[in-house]
């Protein structure tokens, strides 16, 4: 039987510690082509990584070194990258000779490459080229030597990759984490209107320069809209931890659901004259509820309307069906994509792409804990341009 | 003649805000509502200074003031949400040259825009310039494409980093260390090699002969140069 000789496999446990035991990428590379040096004669080694990030997947030089002859000529020698390009696309290892070599100043021109392919066991990163100015050909023994550290090499750029990518879900992650933070986000929210109060009030008080009439109204009505602003932003604040905490008192009492919903349309009716709605009610029975609560789960739902659909018409259906009274809540606007739908329900989220600021991104979450504080269910259904849709089950 | 600002905001209230107290206290002011429009207006425009805002659609704040950076030394502050520190640490090693917290007073505002004015160098070199020509070579900075006889050429996105540490010192000999640690960082210092494959891949790309290069020339034992081309 054939044994692999001694010095052989110390040899190539020694190139496997290099790989297990360093760190840092390129000290692997460094130290593992020195030692492969040693039984593999080369002169010009280059390795090609294709850049994933990149949309356009371009080669990008990850390594490079001239460790023997012809490292004078620089720019100007031979770094394999025909060859790089002939092996990431057969992704196979490729051999190339020169055809003839009589003189040694041609060698430059005409060297031996061989390439090989980097891979994971999920895809192939990269293109890794010897080159040698002057014989011998590789033999079989060299090309499998160098298919072994090859392999490895692939191993340390894997890893290099792996770092890069969890660096980046982790900076991904602790941004996401301060969206969640509601402190954080509840000063953001309230600095926005403050911003403006704080400019446009501080604009006004310049001693160096006059406003005309006009440009003084301007200024004190958004100084005026955005204190509202404010005000309904802390109002919403206020609300939402009320209904978080537990010592949430709810007034529940007999009430109509049709007669909420025609209270609430009528108030909104004042403020938008040119809103629509069609009311419809079957099997209209009182249930249990927080009167004042369940008006506000419609504000709400009128006034996203309102800011997103307006013009449009809205239909709420209220129906019993089981033990759940269903009121369904439709306008006819644009609707929301099936990537947002999950999330409109999200404490501050907002439609992203929508031109300005619209709603607090309270008034959807404040819906959803008023509904669940009554055991109830809300979810939305919606098609792009063909409106949304609003369904609240609460118990009968 | 007064100096022109451009203010970088996706909120039309902002917009009007940073305008109207900057015409008063005697500037020229356009505006942009995002990033990529920033840069288009930017680059088909003179502008002394530019107000960014942080927080923008398609392209943020920090992008866009990379961008700029690539080719343009414009003086530019950003205007960061309060409590935002890494924000405004992020913008100033981006190369903003300061930064305004909102919520802001007007008086602020301009003292901060008339200190950067104060500041800033005027460099004979800052051009926004958006195109580049050398021969038959073109570069769009606002694109960030390169153009070879009126085709496009496919530039990795460290061949464009090094192609542009040429094109912004045409003249000027660069030596490799200078190259490495501008275009891959600092640990790459001594990589020579990894220099000299991208100098060979950018003259095979670019040069009508790589062995006799007229764009990117190496001058023996000193580095590399764009050499000045005769006829523009």
């Amino acid at each position: 039987m054939d044994t692999v000789d001694l010095q052989t496999l110390e040899y190539l446990d020694s190139l496997a510690k290099i790989v297990a035991q360093t760190e840092d990428w390129k000290l692997t590379l460094d130290t593992l082509i020195a030692s492969l040096r040693k039984h593999f004669v080369f002169d010009n080694i280059a390795i090609y990584i294709l850049d994933y990030e990149a949309r356009t997947r371009s080669i990008e030089v990850a390594y490079a070194r001239a460790l023997g002859r012809g490292h004078k000529a620089e720019a100007d020698a031979a770094w394999g990258e025909v060859m790089a390009g002939q092996v990431l696309t057969s992704n196979q290892i490729s051999v190339q000779e020169p055809i003839n070599v009589e003189h040694i100043e041609k060698r430059l021109g005409h060297p031996y490459l061989l390439g090989l392919p980097l891979n994971t066991p999920t895809e192939l990163i990269g293109a890794l080229v010897f080159v040698r100015f002057g014989g011998p050909p590789y033999s079989q023994e060299q090309i499998h030597l160098a298919s072994l550290v090859t392999m490895m090499i692939s191993h340390a750029f894997e890893r290099r990759i792996w770092k890069e990518k969890l660096k980046n879900l982790e900076t991904l992650q602790s941004q996401l984490r301060m969206q969640e933070d509601f402190v954080a986000t509840i000063s953001h929210e309230l600095r926005t209107p403050l911003g403006f109060i704080k400019g446009y009030s501080t604009t006004l008080l310049r001693q160096d320069t006059v406003w005309d009439e006009n440009t003084r109204r301007e200024f004190l009505m958004i100084i005026e809209e955005e204190s509202d602003r404010l005000n309904e932003l802390i109002e919403s604040v206020l609300e939402s931890a009320r209904l978080q905490s537990d010592t949430l008192q709810m007034n529940i009492q007999p009430v109509r659901l049709d007669a909420i919903i025609r209270d609430v349309t009528t108030r909104v009716s004042a403020r938008h004259k040119s809103v629509e709605v069609d009311l419809s009610c079957i099997q209209c029975t009182p249930i249990l509820g927080d009167n004042v609560r369940l008006a506000l789960v419609f504000e709400n739902l009128f006034s996203n309307a309102i800011k997103y659909a307006p013009d449009t018409k809205i239909t709420i259906n209220i129906q019993r069906i089981g033990d759940f009274m269903r009121i369904t809540f439709s306008d006819q606007g644009p609707g929301i994509t099936g990537e947002h739908l999950p999330y409109i329900f999200d404490r501050f989220y907002r439609v992203p792409g929508q031109p300005g600021r619209t709603g607090t991104g309270l008034g959807l979450f404040i819906c959803k804990q008023i509904v669940t504080a009554h055991h109830g269910n809300i979810w939305a259904e919606s098609m792009p341009g063909k409106g949304t849709t609003f369904i609240i089950d609460l118990p009968a | 003649m007064s100096k022109r600002i451009l203010i970088v905001d996706d909120e039309p209230r902002y917009l009007r805000l940073l305008e109207a107290n900057l015409r008063t206290d005697g500037y020229d002011v356009i505006t942009a509502q995002d990033g990529l429009q920033a840069i288009e207006v930017f680059s088909s425009n003179p502008v002394d200074l530019i107000l960014l805002d942080i927080m923008m659609p398609k392209l943020d704040g920090f992008a866009t003031c990379q961008r700029i950076r690539e080719f343009s030394n414009v003086p530019i502050i950003v205007l960061t949400a309060k409590g935002e520190e890494r924000d405004r640490v992020r913008g100033l090693d981006l190369g903003a040259d300061d930064y305004l917290v909102k919520p802001f007073s007007a008086t602020e505002l301009l003292a901060r825009v008339r200190a950067v004015f104060r500041r800033a160098q005027v460099s004979a070199d800052v051009g926004q310039a958006r195109y580049f020509i050398h021969g038959n070579l073109r570069i769009d900075f606002a694109r960030a494409e390169v153009w070879r006889d009126e085709q496009t050429v496919s530039l990795s996105a460290t061949e464009y980093r090094l192609l542009l540490q040429f094109s912004h010192n045409v003249g000027r000999i660069l030596t490799a260390e200078d190259l490495l640690v501008s275009v891959w960082g600092p640990e790459y210092r001594t990589d020579k090699e990894i220099l000299w494959v991208s100098i060979a891949r950018l003259r095979q790309k670019l040069e009508d002969e790589p062995h006799s290069p007229k764009h990117i020339a190496t001058r023996s034992g000193l580095g590399y140069l764009m050499p000045p081309m005769e006829e523009e």
